[in-house]
């Protein structure tokens, strides 16, 4: 199969071309010696004999019929005095009769001549006129659409042409027309698209040095340079600069298919960039729009090009103003506790303000979270599995997904476009925004895929400029609003505020951490002071009160010896409540060091070791299940003391005491349960039962300080566990505790 | 020769201890220490005691909460030296803090006992110890 040389249009050296248009001359003259180096063959009028007698003849030696070289090289040593060509092009000269327009460049070392037929009746008013009417339309339009249109009038007021078009480039250099100014039985073109082919890209690089072009006549033949290379250089003439350059024959063609006799454009650059054009169509015949002419729509041009910096600028500041406003609000909500999900999701203001998306997700420490219209968790995992593996720094975005990434095709009604930034790559933490389907009709100028190949006369096939300029409309489907800049940016920005965010949180969690590590080493000092500096003088007083009752029992009364019983008494209380209350501190406090206990062991233990003092009492404890569990020794022992001596505690008062322990075990904890037949619990106190140094009131016969249940309490959340009881006094009391069993 | 040798700031207990010593039929014969540096200075026969005529103990009586060394740093420092490896160290404390028992235990105590806080029972507990580390021993 042979090759199509698809790229011809873009590889066509446009600026070397070697022809101008016929309507004017051209000589390209030595700068050091005013020697004639190169002509354009048409001054073959004025050298009928032998053109190359110009070439290498002194510029004053020149005759071009009534104009003498003389003449043209004062005119340049004029200017040289003045230092500035630019300001004084063009010169007026009269070449047989006819004004034309003499326009002098320096191109590297030689000067660029070019002699424009001059036509004052297409220029209505002066330059000064001209300019204020566009100012004070750039001022009154209130849109950029009204200025467009308004502009596109203008032109064709000043130059007649049948049809004025402003014509704007998207992002992969579609064109669409956006303003036009036309004759009425003119077929409008407004909104038709026209696909990036139809510029090449070296014709849009030369749009942006030279911001004005015209062909005159495209039925016209061009005229060829003389001699084809300078003899200097070697090089073919650089037409970059110059006003009377021919364009390639290929755009002659594309004119002639589309009907067009005569056509002009000028650039609209925004920022440096090619943003669009006006393009001018004539179709009944040739058109020469003057130098000056061109000139003043280039003065327009640049103006619109400004003013669309300014509008645009403006446009984008409202609208950046608003999503960094919203940016800033996220952050102080981010701020106030350090917490990402909350300030991000649920507040008032949520991340989905700081872009036009409709639906959003936050990919968090393992959880997603999902705001407005978006695709199932399902899917939205396999995107960010697919994005992990995608190149991508800190932000991604398209607004054309299911191009990108094939099963988004199902899911484009919320997901055509996606916005994506970075929190975490290794924890997988990600912020992403959705846009939804935007399905577009578009028309073209033609179906843009018809690019019919001819085969050249060198037998190479290549792609020849379109034929068919008939209007083409076209569904697009999986597509989306573009993500705007404004939208990236405060997207990025947001990125940063949440890296931010993090890293305060981290340190403020350490600071946090230093703070209690040192409030847990005062209330170690202090424990240690209560359990020791505290309980030896409470000892001495006992022990001394102990001393006078048996040493020396024989020298008290009566009356003496309860007094000191009781002083033994309160002592053995106090010393019991300075112990419960280290115990409670030490189980929140001390280390948890999980094993595997055996139950059955524990239990009868603990058994023998509370009957021991309950000798002569008929209280029995039976034993059933007994599932070992996982948990911290020291610790679990402390719970079932507490509940076993508690169940005894309160069942002295019956006739027949008796505890029921058990343990049961289901899928994700162990249950055991302490049942007694004891006094019982109101359940109306309920609430108050495992509170510290809560009594209730029909316990307050009873020994103790209300810190048992506290600490079993404080013991089974520390092992995630939880605790609850239930009681029918006298009949039924029930505590159960409960621990995790993962 | 000495049989016990009791390490003890609080002097109500060391009064109450040598009440409990003075009602057995055979009192053991014993010395009292105030501080840790000088227990580990008597059993290593060092600093003060470097020159005297010191015995080693049949027990070491040991309270933790001590000023200068505590307890667990006269254990440390006397299970370090041979002369203290085989010597009997009871420790004797207020506090029942599983952690303390367990680092007592740790660095070498043969005995922890909870001081009980009340005559009778420091009574029967320390009667009880002298027993079975003194007067058991003796009788070998």
């Amino acid at each position: 199969m042979q090759e199509i040389d698809i790229q011809a249009c873009d590889r066509e050296p446009i600026r070397h071309l070697g022809k101008i248009q016929a309507h004017g001359y051209l000589l390209s003259v030595d700068a050091q010696t005013f020697l004639i180096r190169q002509c354009s063959s048409n001054l073959s009028v004025f050298y009928p004999d032998n053109l190359s007698q110009v070439i290498g003849l002194p510029l004053e030696k020149l005759q071009m019929g009534d104009l003498s070289g003389q003449e043209i090289t004062q005119l340049i040593q004029f200017a040289l005095k003045q230092s500035s060509l630019e300001t004084l092009n063009p010169f007026s000269v009269r070449v047989q009769e006819r004004d034309y327009h003499l326009i002098i460049q320096r191109q590297d070392d030689i000067y660029l001549l070019e002699f424009e037929l001059k036509d004052e009746a297409l220029f209505p008013s002066t330059l000064q006129n001209l300019v204020s009417r566009v100012m004070t339309n750039l001022q009154q339009s209130k849109t950029i659409q009204e200025l467009l249109e308004k502009v596109a009038a203008e032109i064709k007021l000043i130059t007649r042409y049948d049809r004025v078009m402003i014509y704007r480039f998207d992002e992969e250099w579609n064109g669409e027309v956006v303003a036009e100014a036309k004759d009425k039985d003119l077929e409008p073109f407004l909104g038709l698209h026209y696909p990036a082919s139809d510029i090449p890209s070296q014709a849009r690089e030369l749009y942006k040095i030279n911001l004005v072009r015209t062909i005159v006549d495209a039925s016209e033949r061009a005229v060829s340079i003389y001699p084809a290379t300078d003899n200097q250089t070697g090089n073919p003439l650089d037409l970059t600069h110059s006003v009377l350059r021919a364009v390639s024959p290929v755009h002659i063609e594309y004119l002639k298919n589309m009907g067009v006799r005569s056509s002009m454009s000028f650039s609209l650059l925004y920022k440096g960039e090619l943003w669009g054009l006006i393009s001018c169509h004539h179709y009944q015949g040739p058109r020469l729009v003057d130098y000056t002419a061109r000139m003043s729509g280039k003065v327009i041009s640049q103006l619109l090009s400004a003013a669309l910096e300014f509008r645009k600028d403006e446009e984008d500041l409202t609208l950046v103003n608003k999503l960094w406003r919203s940016e800033q609000t996220l952050f102080e909500q981010m701020q106030r506790d350090w917490n990402v999900v909350q300030g991000l999701i649920k507040m008032e203001t949520t991340a989905m303000d700081i872009t036009s998306a409709s639906g959003m997700a936050l990919l968090y420490e393992g959880k997603l979270y999902t705001l407005g219209n978006t695709p199932n968790e399902a899917f939205i995992r396999q995107l960010i599995e697919w994005l992990k593996h995608t190149k991508i720094d800190t932000i991604f975005h398209t607004h054309q997904l299911p191009r990108l990434f094939g099963p988004a095709e199902a899911h484009r009604a919320e997901a055509s476009g996606v916005m994506a930034i970075v929190i975490s790559r290794q924890l997988e933490e990600y912020v992403i925004w959705f846009k939804p389907e935007v399905i577009q009709q578009v028309s073209w100028g033609g179906n843009p895929d018809e690019k019919p190949v001819v085969a050249e006369a060198s037998g190479q096939l290549r792609l020849s400029p379109r034929k068919s300029f008939a209007k083409w409309t076209q569904i697009v489907r999986s597509t989306s609003d573009v993500w705007r800049q404004a939208e990236i940016n405060t997207a990025l920005k947001l990125r940063e505020d949440i890296l931010q965010i993090l890293s305060q949180r981290a340190n403020q969690i350490r600071i946090l951490n230093e703070q209690l590590k040192l409030a847990y080493e005062e209330l170690d000092t202090f424990s240690y002071t209560v359990s020791h500096d505290l309980r030896t003088p409470l000892a001495s007083i006992k022990t001394y009160a102990e001393v006078l009752l048996i040493d020396y029992s024989d020298r008290l009364d009566e009356e003496m010896l309860p007094l000191f019983e009781k002083i033994v008494s309160a002592s053995n209380r106090m010393g019991d409540l300075i112990r419960e209350i280290l115990h409670y501190a030490r189980s929140g406090r001390t280390e948890l060091s999980a094993e595997p206990i055996e139950m059955r062991e524990l239990l009868y233990s603990l058994k023998d070791e509370l009957l021991v003092s309950e000798k002569g009492t008929p209280i029995t404890i039976e034993i059933e299940e007994t599932p070992s569990l996982k948990g911290d020794k020291t610790m679990i022992t402390q719970v079932f003391s507490n509940l076993l001596s508690n169940a005894i505690k309160y069942t002295r008062p019956v006739a027949k005491p008796h505890i029921v322990v058990k343990g049961v075990k289901n899928a994700d904890e162990i249950i055991y349960s302490v049942t007694d037949n004891g006094i019982g619990i109101d359940m109306k106190q309920g609430g108050k039962v495992f509170d510290l140094f809560k009594r209730l009131d029909n316990a307050r016969k009873f020994e103790g300080h209300g810190v048992g249940l506290a600490i079993v309490k404080r013991i089974m959340q520390r092992h995630h566990g939880r605790v609850w009881f239930y009681s029918e006094p006298f009949k039924e009391t029930t505590f159960y505790v409960a621990i995790p069993t993962h | 020769m000495i049989d016990v040798l009791y390490v003890e700031d609080n002097p109500d207990d060391v009064d109450i201890f040598k009440r409990v010593v003075g009602k057995i039929e055979q009192p053991p014969s014993y010395k009292v220490l105030n501080t840790g540096i000088e227990a580990v200075d008597y059993v290593l026969r060092r600093g003060t005691y470097q020159n005297k005529e010191t015995s080693t103990p049949k027990m070491l009586l040991l309270d933790l909460n001590l000023p200068g060394n505590n307890g667990f740093e006269v254990l440390q420092q006397i299970r370090s030296h041979n002369q203290g490896r085989t010597l009997p160290i009871v420790v004797y404390s207020t506090s029942d803090n599983p952690k303390d028992m367990r680092e007592a235990f740790d660095l070498g105590a043969n005995a922890y006992l909870i001081k009980p806080g009340g005559y009778r029972e420091v009574s029967e507990m320390l009667q009880r110890a002298i027993d079975f580390w003194v007067a058991q021993r003796g009788q070998h």
